[in-house]
């Protein structure tokens, strides 16, 4: 009974608050900027769940992360030449872990939300030199030396 | 001795209470403290100014007539030298977490910080960093409470017992640490992360309470809770760079709480 007529009383003398939190709730969204979705007493919200975008996503970075020291370790033991597939897993490795790494950059500091024209330039430039070094590696190991090789060749050299 | 015995007397015999408000010569001088200057450099912006920056303004103070902590030095510069100067503070011991501000470059509760006696150094203090400002020393939470009700931080739990929840010694002992947090916004705005990111990331004093009901064993809506992350922006922008556990005036550990709602995540 209270809280009704308390709501009644609240709608009958706040009519400029309400039309000013209807106003603010049209305004266009700043992302980070003062501008709230919604008004002070509703909840953030979250964006659809993607597993892949998050803890799939994670886990799959922390183990190539955690994968990448014994990796690195056999290939420094072994030559890349007696071990091509090693060479290959490595040379994969250690692009996907740099362009997550990247990518995390661009999440962070220039994302399409914030920055809608050089956010997803930036992007796709990541994914284009992405790919273009996976050819190139592939390219590298199966024509010339490899990686493993020529890391060896540069550090007695 | 006796010239004093007999002055007494002939005081008392004028009136009764001028003998015990007698002022005694024969005790010591209280001894004058010495003058203790220090120099408080205090971030100032005010809103009814909008076109003016914001500028640091100093004032100096006598150290040895305040109180050890920065917020006494506040109270007695807004008593006694400026009341135009703008701070929150409540409880002045570190319970309310209203005073939360950056002073001398770390993000602590004025109340619970003591005033560095090296009085040739100034202290600085400004708002909690990477917040839009309110006036002075106090920033805009609004985003902060919002994200925290987003977490929904009460019981969720459909079966409801006939009496009350019961919790294993246990159980209680995974919320120490966890509990205590007053949500100052001291971790949350010490992170690089939520600086860059605010509108998405929660940060970490908002996560550290979301993890506070996934682990509450009368909690039934973990999974519902832990859905909600699942995404890029939420929780995974926490780069584990552990600013919010060095600078919790409670000495909580935020970033404990984060890993363990990412590896709850990953072993799901």
């Amino acid at each position: 009974m209270s809280t009704s007529m308390l709501r009644t009383t609240l709608s009958r003398r706040l009519p400029a608050a309400a039309h000013q939190v209807r106003h603010a709730a049209s305004t266009a969204y700043v992302p980070g900027g003062p501008i709230y979705k919604g008004t002070v007493n509703d909840p953030t919200t979250f964006p659809p769940p993607s597993r892949s975008h998050g803890s799939y996503h994670w886990a799959f970075e922390r183990l190539l992360s955690a994968g990448l020291v014994p990796l690195t370790a056999a290939a420094f033991v072994t030559s890349g030449t007696n071990y091509p597939i090693l060479d290959g897993i490595l040379g994969i490795s250690l692009v996907m872990h740099s362009h997550i790494g990247f990518d995390s950059m661009i999440v962070d500091y220039l994302h399409p939300r914030k920055f809608p024209l050089i956010g997803p330039i930036v992007s796709w430039t990541l994914r284009t030199a992405t790919v273009g070094v996976l050819v190139g590696v592939y390219q590298f190991n199966t024509n010339d030396i490899g990686l493993t090789e020529l890391i060896a060749r540069v550090w007695t050299a | 001795m006796q010239a004093l015995t007999s002055r007494s007397l002939a005081r008392s015999s004028r009136s009764i209470r001028a003998f015990s408000t007698s002022p005694g010569r024969w005790q010591a001088e209280p001894l004058q403290k010495p003058v203790l200057q220090k120099e408080f450099k205090i971030y100032r912006w005010n809103p009814d100014e909008p076109a003016k920056k914001p500028h640091l303004q100093s004032y100096t103070i006598d150290l040895n007539q305040t109180g050890p902590m920065i917020l006494d030095a506040l109270i007695k510069i807004k008593n006694e030298i400026d009341p135009t100067l703008t701070f929150r503070r409540s409880c002045r011991e570190g319970i309310c977490g209203s005073c939360a501000m950056n002073i001398d470059g770390q993000n602590t509760l004025a109340c619970l910080c003591r005033i560095d006696r090296n009085a040739s150094k100034d202290s600085k203090i400004y708002p909690l960093p990477h917040m839009y400002i309110v006036k002075d020393l106090v920033p805009d939470l609004t985003l902060f409470y919002k994200q925290y009700k987003s977490i929904k931080p009460y019981l969720q739990n459909d079966n409801v017992p006939e009496r009350e929840h019961l919790q294993s010694p246990e159980d209680r002992k995974k919320l120490d640490g966890m509990y205590e947090c007053i949500l100052c916004a001291c971790c949350s705005t010490s992170c690089p992360s939520y600086w860059w990111n605010q509108d998405e990331y929660l940060g970490p004093a908002a996560l550290m309470a979301a993890y506070r009901w996934i682990a509450d064993s009368r909690d039934t809506y973990g999974a519902q809770r832990k859905e909600h992350f699942q995404n890029e922006l939420s929780l995974f922008r926490c780069h584990t760079i552990f600013n919010c556990s060095r600078t919790c005036p409670k000495g909580l550990n935020p970033a404990k709480a984060i890993a363990e709602i990412k590896l709850a995540l990953a072993t799901e």
